[in-house]
C-alpha cells in the first residue's frame, strides 16, 4: 500500500544538505575525531613519544573542521 | 591601467607556464628513448603488461619460481597490452600513455575551469580563457606532475580518470536538476576505472559519494551500494581467476610500515611549491562554504589533501599528492577566472555584515565603486600568484646546448646529483627523477643486460628490464616479495634454497629491497664481480661463489 506519509519521510531523508545540518555534522565529527585521536595514546599505553607528526595534522584538521561546522551552523535553511 | 597591468602579468604567466611544457615535453622525449628503469619498478609493470598481452594474470604465487607477482590492479596495463603485443615489451608503451594521461588531465582542469565561472561582461572577454589555460598549465608544471607524468606507472593515468569522474559529476549535477540515472551510471563506471587502475582512487571515490550525499543522502546510499557492488564483483572475479592470489597481492601486500616523518615532510614540501595555488583554492573552498553552495570540486580538494595522510607508507612519496595538485589546479583556476571576471556573489549573512562594519568606507552607497576598496588591487595580485607558484616550482634539465644555455641564462644551475635543476629539494619520499638519462646509461643498461649472455641458467634481478631487453625469464619483484614477508605472508624456503645451491647464474642489486633472508643466502653464495652506475644508481652483479658458498 502506498503510504504518503512514509513517501515524505522518504523526501526529508533524501533532501539536500542544509549548511545548519552540515555544520552540525562537521562539528560532532571534529570534536568525536578530535577525541578519538587523543585517546589513542591513553588506550594504547605503551606507545612511545607522545602526538606524533601526523596525529598532529589530523587533530589540526579536526579543530579546523570544527569551527568550520560551529559557524556554518547560523547560515541556517540555506542549501550546503 | 589596473586592466593592462593585468593583461600583461597573465600574459607573462602564460609564457612561463608554455616554457615549462617544453621542459616536460623534452624531458618525457628523453624517457621515451630510454630502454630500461628509470624509476625502480617501472620494469615490472611493463612485464605485468606483457602477461596480460598473453592473456595470463600477473596474480600468481610468490612461493614458487618465478616467484613473481604484481601488487597493482590491471586497468592500465591491459590498455597498454596491445601495443606490447604489437611492438614488444618496450618502455614507451606505458610512457606514452601515462604522458597523453597527463595532457588530458590538464585539458579537464582547464574544462573545468571554464565551465564553472559564467561568461563574463564584454570587459572581462578572454580572462576566463585564459584562466583555464593557466590551470591547466599549472598542472603540468607542478614537480610531482612534471617528474612521474611520462614514467611507466599507472598513478598519472589514474589521477587523470579521478578528474574525468569529477569533471564529468560537476556537469552533471547542476543547480536546476540533479544528475539523470545513466549520467551517475557513468560517473560511477569511470570511477571504478580510475579504482582498478590503481588502489588510492578511494579518495575520489569518497569524494564523489560525500558531495553526492549533500545533494540527497539516500541516493548518494543507493549509488553508493551498486558501486561496492560492480567493485566487489569485479574483485571476486579476479579472485577466483586467480586462486586467491589476488587479493593476497593486491591488497594485503600493501598493507606497509608507516612512517609519520614522511608524511609530515611531504605534506611541508607540497605546500612550499603549491602554495600561491592551495591559497587560492583554500579561499574559494571557504567562499563556497558561507556564501554558496559547495561544489564537487570543493569535496574533492578536500578529499584529496586528506589522502596526502597515505603518502607516509612505506614506498610511498610525493606522488600520492598528485591528486590534491589536480584538484587545487580546478579551485584556484575557478578562484582565479571568478576574481577577474568579476563573479563573485555574497549573501547578505552575518558574515557579511561584520565585513560591512570592517570594510566598507564610511558613507559609501551600494552601487559605489569605493565600496569594494581592494577589489582592483585582488586583480592583479590573481597573476602575480600564478607567478609565484611557477617561481616556486622551479625545474628545467641543464644538459645540451639548447637546455644548458637556458638554465645558464635562468641562473639555474644544476642542483642535485644529475642535470637537472629542482627547486623541490628532497625529503624522504620524494623521487628523485626529472633528469634526462643519458647516452653513458643506455650503454651501461646494454652491459648490465648482456650478463644474461654469459649464462644459461636464469639471473635473480632486482629490477625487470634486463630480463626482458634479453628476452629471459623475469625472476622475482623484490618489493612484493619484502611487503609480503614483513606481513608473515611469504616463505622464502623455495627461493633460499635455489640461492644456496646457486642455481641463479648471476645476481643484479639496485637497491637491495629483498627480504633479509634471501639478502643473506646472496651474501653466503655469491660475490661481487662487478659494479655499473646507471642513471645515477650503482647496479651490484654477483656471481656464484667458487667454493659454492661453503
Amino acid at each position: 500500500m502506498f503510504d504518503p506519509n512514509r513517501s515524505n519521510d522518504v523526501k526529508r531523508l533524501n533532501r539536500p544538505f542544509t549548511k545548519r545540518r552540515l555544520g552540525r555534522l562537521m562539528l560532532v565529527v571534529g570534536v568525536a575525531t578530535f577525541v578519538g585521536v587523543l585517546s589513542i595514546d591513553l588506550v594504547d599505553v605503551g606507545r612511545e613519544g607522545g602526538i606524533g607528526p601526523v596525529q598532529a595534522i589530523v587533530l589540526a584538521g579536526c579543530v579546523l573542521v570544527a569551527v568550520v561546522g560551529a559557524t556554518l551552523i547560523p547560515l541556517g535553511d540555506r542549501p550546503a | 591601467m589596473t586592466t593592462t597591468v593585468q593583461r600583461v602579468l597573465l600574459g607573462l604567466a602564460l609564457l612561463v607556464f608554455a616554457g615549462y611544457l617544453l621542459v616536460y615535453v623534452n624531458y618525457a622525449g628523453a624517457l621515451f628513448a630510454f630502454p630500461f628503469d628509470y624509476d625502480q619498478g617501472e620494469g615490472f609493470e611493463l612485464y605485468d603488461t606483457l602477461l596480460f598481452s598473453r592473456g595470463e594474470w600477473p596474480y600468481r604465487n610468490n612461493e614458487t619460481y618465478p616467484f613473481y607477482a604484481s601488487n597493482y590492479p590491471p586497468l592500465f596495463h591491459v590498455l597498454i597490452a596491445p601495443l606490447v603485443r604489437l611492438f614488444g615489451p618496450q618502455y614507451w608503451t606505458g610512457r606514452l600513455l601515462g604522458f597523453i594521461g597527463t595532457l588530458i588531465n590538464a585539458a579537464l582542469i582547464g574544462l573545468a575551469v571554464y565551465r564553472a565561472v559564467p561568461p563574463p561582461a564584454a570587459k572581462g572577454a578572454g580572462t576566463r580563457e585564459i584562466t583555464a589555460v593557466l590551470s591547466g598549465l599549472a598542472f603540468l608544471a607542478s614537480n610531482t606532475i612534471y617528474h612521474i607524468g611520462p614514467l611507466f606507472r599507472q598513478h598519472m593515468f589514474m589521477v587523470m580518470l579521478e578528474t574525468l569522474a569529477v569533471v564529468l559529476l560537476a556537469n552533471f549535477e547542476r543547480p536546476d536538476r540533479p544528475a539523470r540515472r545513466r549520467e551517475l551510471a557513468l560517473v560511477i563506471a569511470v570511477l571504478l576505472a580510475a579504482g582498478y587502475t590503481k588502489q588510492l582512487a578511494v579518495m575520489t571515490a569518497a569524494a564523489v559519494f560525500g558531495f553526492l550525499f549533500l545533494r540527497g543522502p539516500l541516493r548518494a546510499v543507493g549509488w553508493g551500494l551498486v558501486f561496492a557492488a560492480l567493485g566487489l564483483l569485479i574483485f571476486g572475479w579476479i579472485d577466483l581467476s586467480t586462486g586467491g592470489q589476488w587479493s593476497l597481492n593486491a591488497v594485503a601486500a600493501n598493507v606497509n610500515l608507516y612512517i609519520p616523518g614522511q608524511a609530515r615532510d611531504l605534506y611541508i614540501q607540497w605546500f612550499k611549491l603549491h602554495g600561491p595555488l592551495i591559497v587560492m583554492a583554500g579561499l574559494l573552498l571557504l567562499y563556497e562554504a558561507y556564501f554558496d553552495r559547495i561544489s564537487v570540486y570543493g569535496v574533492w580538494f578536500v578529499a584529496g589533501v586528506a589522502g596526502g595522510l597515505l603518502s607516509g607508507k612505506w614506498g610511498a612519496g610525493d606522488s600520492y599528492f598528485a591528486t590534491a595538485i589536480a584538484a587545487t589546479c580546478v579551485m584556484s583556476g575557478v578562484f582565479a577566472a571568478r576574481t577577474l571576471t568579476g563573479g563573485w556573489r555574497f549573501e547578505a549573512n552575518y558574515l557579511t555584515r561584520w565585513a560591512q562594519k570592517i570594510f566598507y568606507r564610511r558613507g559609501a552607497e551600494p552601487s559605489d565603486k569605493k565600496r569594494y576598496p581592494f577589489a582592483s588591487a585582488v586583480r592583479i595580485l590573481v597573476p602575480i600568484m600564478y607567478l609565484a607558484y611557477a617561481l616556486a616550482v622551479r625545474h628545467i634539465s641543464t644538459e645540451g646546448p639548447f637546455w644548458g644555455a637556458v638554465s645558464d641564462l635562468l641562473g639555474m644551475p644544476a642542483n642535485t646529483r644529475y642535470a637537472f635543476h629542482d627547486s623541490a629539494g628532497w625529503v624522504m619520499g620524494y623521487a628523485t627523477i626529472g633528469h634526462s638519462p643519458t647516452a653513458a646509461d643506455i650503454e651501461a643498461g646494454h652491459r648490465i643486460a648482456a650478463y644474461y649472455d654469459k649464462t644459461d641458467k636464469p639471473i635473480l634481478s632486482e629490477e625487470a628490464g634486463f630480463a626482458l631487453m634479453a628476452g629471459a625469464q623475469v625472476v622475482t619483484n623484490p618489493t612484493q616479495l619484502k611487503n609480503l614477508w614483513e606481513n608473515g605472508l611469504y616463505d622464502p624456503t623455495s627461493l633460499v634454497e635455489m640461492i644456496d645451491a646457486q642455481e641463479f647464474g648471476y645476481v643484479i642489486f639496485r637497491a637491495q629491497f629483498y627480504p633479509q633472508p634471501i639478502l643473506d643466502a646472496v651474501a653466503r653464495a655469491y660475490i661481487t664481480v662487478e659494479v655499473i652506475e646507471m642513471n645515477g644508481f650503482e647496479y651490484i652483479i654477483l656471481a656464484p661463489k667458487e667454493d659454492g658458498g661453503t
